[in-house]
């Protein structure tokens, strides 16, 4: 994995979370730049997901691949999903969803890296 | 008629966020159990079955919201009530005789490994499926 990355998904996410909770209290729907948005995300974390995976397929194994795979796949998944689910909502409900989402990915992230760097 | 006023209600507005919350638990716990169980089932049988029934039990009721109709609302009302009976036996057990759990499942310690989400989740999900099955009985 690479840190910056990481860090950078972090960062995106938690950007995205704060913005779709503005949308939310301001009782707005889901546009497309909060779209837009998610796809800059998600293109950010398939980025992480080919570099882990080219990694793994180099040789380099996380401790516990199975969980790791499981979770790499978790991330990837889920801002396309959630956003779907939230576009289909046209009231402040479908910000909310994104919002959920953006705060739980970062905690997704830190799994991650744990499971790629132990710390002992 | 296919589908109800209210039937309609269920999975959207508020309903949408707990469908989403639900779905992410129901993977979290299934994902967790069925590996624990897979690769380690002899340390703590009882907490990985726990885990993976959990998991099943959020995505019956994930699947039941968001369906939405009379029947599946009655499947997420007694997935919800499970989930509520669940969170705290399995809670309270894991405080008074940690030895019967030696592995957290996402019930342990009302779910403190979860922000105690496990612990509101059930809660909000009653709320909302009796808001709405009053609102579609008026």
């Amino acid at each position: 994995m690479v840190d910056w990355l990481t860090m950078t998904v972090q960062m995106v996410s938690l950007a995205m979370a704060g913005w779709c909770l503005v949308s939310t209290f301001r009782d707005q729907p889901m546009v497309v730049p909060h779209l837009v948005g998610m796809g800059v995300l998600w293109l950010l974390v398939l980025g992480q997901v080919a570099v882990s995976a080219t990694a793994m397929i180099g040789g380099d194994m996380p401790t516990e691949p199975v969980m790791f795979v499981s979770y790499l796949a978790t991330v990837a998944l889920l801002p396309p999903a959630c956003a779907v689910w939230g576009f289909m909502e046209r009231s402040k409900w479908g910000p909310a969803v994104i919002a959920f989402a953006c705060l739980i990915l970062p905690v997704l992230f830190v799994r991650l890296e744990q499971l790629w760097n132990p710390v002992v | 008629m296919s589908e109800t006023s209210a039937a309609r209600t269920l999975r959207t507005g508020p309903g949408r966020v707990l469908v989403a919350v639900y779905a992410v638990f129901a993977l979290a716990a299934t994902a967790r159990g069925g590996f624990q169980l897979a690769t380690k089932f002899h340390e703590a049988p009882l907490a990985y079955t726990l885990s993976l029934i959990a998991g099943v039990i959020y995505l019956v009721a994930a699947i039941g919201l968001a369906r939405a109709g009379r029947t599946s609302r009655l499947v997420a009302l007694v997935s919800c009530t499970i989930e509520a009976v669940g969170v705290l036996v399995v809670g309270a057990a894991s405080v008074f005789w940690p030895a019967v759990f030696p592995d957290d499942t996402v019930w342990s310690n009302f779910g403190s490994g979860y922000l105690f989400i496990p612990l509101v989740l059930p809660a909000l999900g009653l709320w909302w499926i009796l808001r709405v099955h009053r609102m579609d009985r008026d």
